[in-house]
């Protein structure tokens, strides 16, 4: 039953694509490909929620199979609770232009790569959805942005990194095959140097594609050109497929990690979450923030996992299924309010055209159901209660204080440290959304909204409330899920979980409970705050007499100024203040600032000059010259005669 | 429900709720003194409460619904986190739970309520406020949940009834973990509650206004909420300070009898370091709270060390 639901979603996304290409039948189309993902999803959880897998099981040969298990529901479940609304948003926000015809088209290809990842039971099958799932989204920024330059430069950038790094992906899935280790915990020996190699390819392969700093450079350049709902899916879905094959070769098929790997993903995770949310901090863009944002999020999601290897290694399984858990319910979490903000960003951009962040504003009056759930959204992503973000940031702290408690010096030391980092980056992302917030939603429109400035369609509106509806019932009730995550674990944990966290050694965390009294209070006091004295005239906000301009407005680059000093030593910002003056009198000053990446910066730009001026020496060899190449040829079979002679070969 | 869990019920609510803005009018009362001024009784916070309650609320141009609802927002998470603060090692349940970590969402929802007030209606003084607060706070956060995650390590939970329980008595001061970690939430006190030399609470100058900044645009019972809020987050940190930061009794009888002197003591203590410390520069905060987290690190260390 669970695999014909999914047979028929997976028919359906493919008939939908091919609809798609045609003119009159676009939007069907793209309504056939949102019914396939709502199937998919349902599949999905079912298969989560029963604990059933379907089809083959994994093997180590060669041979094309498919199957489904409780964690592949899981993403599975994931992906088409994030798809199934995006794909709602794009039957208005694409127009059936060839343009668009193509990218919905490529969507519901991408779509079917990625379940083929998630159902693949053999190293080929899931080798070729994994390369599939990278280039379909290329193609889709491709064809989204054909004459713009800069677009092609970041797909290529994107392709690069990703291929660079996905050699690790390679490298760990075929080690694992030829140890036969795919799908049979244990065959890899615990503190093997195999167990080494395969786990560090992997963190490089799969962190290149889940977004882990420091190999996150292509993150922020793809992420935000893409059209909203394929930034939403790639944001959402995409780069937590990096996470579901980390968690089977971690946590699964590998079998316990000595403790020096498990802090090496700890501080990943770590250095991921805080350089994220730090970069994103500074951004102007609201699609590029967002995709900095991810590589916090992917951090934290990380750093669970890394706690569930360090607890597992101590021998604390039940808390070692709980910080996995943990890591599940911040992967399904992220994924839904990270394409909520992703949506909510196309349906300003239709508005206003652009997305600077200091040229927005005012939105939340404008449209006041996107930019309730832009609110929901940001909320939420900032780790506050009662919504979805906190509720797994919680269970992660939680995981976290729990690594010391069984752990010695060293990876006690590790998970204390981890836990500053996870608090302050909590707090970083709370002070990004409020910035954002006030930015886009807030006060009055930074300029004047441009002249066709289109209200969001019912169909897209009801897309992102879907999700904000769907950030505060995880919030609400993360136990309901929470209790299958731990389940997911490869060893027995039982752990009681209620509706809410009622965890052993916590306080627990009755999230309904905090929510009814949050709202109730808050409405009560509302309520007595309009029974008081009738409320004076509406005035002008303070300005210490001035007259309120549109010049006495603040920037971001203003707000978070005070950080950016705090923090000098380590971000090195870059700033230029230009000043006109006229017969000594000032007359403009100019002010340019930015924070310069420092891991591009170091690292990568040097590495990119080395490779660029080795190519150029290379290039000497192509001398275009026929001769020139037979020559070539004829060196090479020479040294190649004289090697055999030699028995070398 | 025993009569130990009803004599904390009562503390706590009629403390946490009633009592609270008692504590920085105790502080100002004693500065005043400290510095040889007569200055107000230290019931002024009450009168200040009934003065606000019964003006009018002023709306701002062009704001929108965030800016009504942020001062109710503020004031409904601190009922809830004074309701989650234990005032000894037993506590009814409320339905929030008692967990550290809680405690510190609700904290972090109070502040980003009121800063996006700050921006909803554009004032240039809040918004001023609402960085510096929200850059201190990511400091703070770091520093404050691993002071109370050594607290919970040396008690063996995050509920903070059993936190307050297993530091009880002497045993928890065995290592220097524990001792580590009040220096640590010693800053944090001094960061939450606003007091010099972080923020200065009698400033009337917009330009050095840290916590005060955001409240500038409100008036009447918005402001009353605002200001019962930055009252009730004295007792809640100071609350935790005396019954889990300092030596506190074993018995749940002793710890509430002892809790209103340890306040006092705790009040009296931080206007001393008022009058004789001088504000910082906004900057140099988050290198003291940086040393905050070292010294709950080491904190961390030092009950590893044993083990």
């Amino acid at each position: 039953m669970i695999g014909a639901l999914l047979l028929t979603g997976v028919a359906l996304v493919g008939a939908g694509g091919l609809l798609c290409a045609a003119r009159s039948s676009f939007r069907t189309g793209l309504s056939l490909e949102a019914a396939g993902a709502a199937a998919v999803a349902v599949a999905g959880f079912w298969a989560l929620a029963s604990g059933t897998s379907v089809g083959g099981t994994f093997t180590n040969h060669l041979t094309p199979r498919l199957g489904l298990d409780p964690l592949s529901g899981l993403f599975l479940g994931t992906l088409g609770l994030v798809g199934a609304p995006a794909l709602c948003f794009a039957r208005d926000y694409l127009r059936p232009t060839g343009k668009d015809r193509a990218v919905g088209s490529l969507t519901a290809g991408f779509l079917l790569a990625m379940v083929g990842v998630l159902c693949a039971r053999d190293p080929a099958t899931l080798l070729a959805g994994w390369e599939l799932m990278t280039l379909l989204p290329a193609a889709v920024i491709l064809v989204a942005h054909q004459e713009d330059r800069h677009a092609r430069q970041s797909v290529f950038t994107y392709l690069a990194v990703t291929h660079l790094g996905g050699v690790g992906t390679w490298v760990a899935v075929l080690l694992l095959a030829r140890a036969g280790a795919i799908g049979s915990p244990g065959v890899i020996h615990a503190g093997s140097g195999l167990q080494a190699v395969v786990v560090v390819a992997a963190l490089v392969g799969l962190g290149t594609k889940a977004g882990v700093m420091p190999l996150h450079v292509w993150l922020p350049r793809a992420h935000p050109i893409a059209p909203a709902p394929v930034s939403a899916l790639m944001s959402g879905v995409m780069i937590k497929i990096g996470i579901y094959l980390m968690v089977r070769v971690l946590v699964d098929w590998a079998g316990p990690l000595p403790v020096w790997l498990g802090i090496l993903v700890l501080a990943t995770g770590a250095l991921s979450a805080v350089g994220g949310v730090t970069y994103a901090l500074f951004e102007h863009d609201l699609k590029r923030l967002l995709a900095m944002h991810s590589i916090e999020n992917i951090g934290i999601i990380v750093m669970g996992i890394g706690a569930c290897v360090l607890l597992r290694n101590r021998g604390a399984d039940g808390w070692a299924a709980l910080a996995l858990g943990a890591a599940l319910l911040h992967t399904v979490n992220h994924a839904v309010f990270k394409s909520l903000l992703f949506l909510c960003a196309g349906a300003f951009e239709r508005m206003a055209g652009r997305l600077d962040l200091d040229r927005l504003g005012g939105l939340l009056r404008r449209v006041p159901v996107v930019g309730g759930s832009f609110l929901v959204g940001s909320m939420a992503i900032a780790g506050l209660p009662p919504l979805n973000g906190f509720a797994s940031e919680w269970l992660t702290l939680q995981a976290l204080v729990h690594v010391p408690r069984y752990g010695r010096v060293a990876d006690g030391l590790a998970g204390a440290l981890a836990l500053g980092a996870l608090a302050a980056t909590a707090a970083l992302a709370a002070f990004c959304f409020v910035k954002v917030v006030g930015l886009v939603l807030l006060g009055s429109p930074r300029r004047d909204p441009p002249v066709d400035a289109r209200q969001p369609s019912a169909g897209m509106a009801g897309a992102v409330a879907f999700l904000a509806l769907a950030c505060a019932a995880l919030g609400v009730a993360p136990g309901v899920l929470l209790a299958r995550l731990v389940g997911l674990a490869p060893w027995s944990a039982g752990l009681p979980v209620g509706m809410g966290l009622r965890l052993p050694g916590t306080g627990s965390l009755p999230s309904p409970a905090i929510a009814v009294l949050l709202i109730v209070l808050a409405g009560a006091l509302v309520l007595l705050r309009g029974r008081g004295r009738a409320a004076a005239p509406a005035a002008p906000t303070w300005a210490c007499g001035q007259v309120v301009s549109r010049r006495l407005e603040w920037t971001g680059a203003g707000f978070t100024k005070p950080l950016r000093l705090a923090l000098e030593v380590v971000l090195r910002p870059q700033r230029d203040v230009v000043s006109r003056q006229e017969a000594g009198v000032l007359q403009e000053v100019g002010y340019q600032g930015q924070v310069p990446h420092l891991i591009e910066e170091r690292v990568y730009a040097p590495t990119h000059r080395l490779a660029m001026a080795a190519a150029t020496r290379l290039r000497r060899l192509q001398s275009g010259n026929l001769g020139t190449y037979v020559g070539y040829l004829m060196g090479v079979v020479l040294l190649l005669l004289v090697a055999a002679r030699l028995g070398l070969v | 429900m025993g009569g130990a869990t009803l004599a904390e019920a009562s503390v706590q609510v009629c403390g946490g709720v009633l009592g609270a803005p008692l504590l920085p009018g105790l502080i100002q009362a004693a500065k005043a003194r400290l510095q040889g001024r007569r200055g107000p009784g230290p019931l002024q916070p009450y009168r200040e409460l009934r003065r606000l309650w019964s003006k009018s609320t002023v709306e701002v141009e062009g704001a929108t619904q965030v800016y009504r609802w942020a001062p109710a927002t503020v004031a409904a998470c601190m009922v809830a986190a004074v309701l989650l603060v234990p005032a000894a090692g037993v506590a009814p349940g409320w339905g929030v739970g008692h967990d550290a970590f809680a405690l510190v969402g609700l904290l972090a929802l109070a502040r980003f309520a009121i800063a996006a007030a700050a921006w909803d209606t554009g004032n240039g003084f809040s918004l001023m406020g609402a960085s510096r607060d929200l850059t201190i706070s990511v400091f703070m956060e770091a520093t404050l949940v691993l002071s109370l995650g050594v607290a919970s390590l040396s008690a063996g939970t995050t509920d903070l009834r059993g936190v307050v329980a297993g530091t009880a008595g002497g045993g928890a001061w065995a290592t220097p973990a524990l001792a580590l970690a009040a220096l640590a939430f010693g800053i944090v006190v001094v960061a939450e509650t606003g007091r010099q030399p972080v923020d200065n609470p009698d400033t009337h100058l917009e330009l050095t206004m840290i916590h005060e900044g955001p409240l500038l645009e409100y008036a009447g019972r918005d402001q009353a909420y605002l200001q019962w809020a930055a009252a009730a987050r004295h007792w809640i940190v100071l609350v935790i300070a005396a019954q889990v930061f300092l030596p506190h009794g074993r018995t749940v009888a002793v710890q509430l009898v002892a809790l209103p002197a340890v306040l006092a003591v705790l009040a009296g203590a931080l206007a001393v370091l008022e009058t004789v410390v001088a504000k910082m520069r906004v900057l140099f905060v988050p290198r003291l709270l940086g040393v905050g987290s070292a010294l709950a690190l080491l904190g961390v260390a030092a009950w590893l060390a044993p083990r």
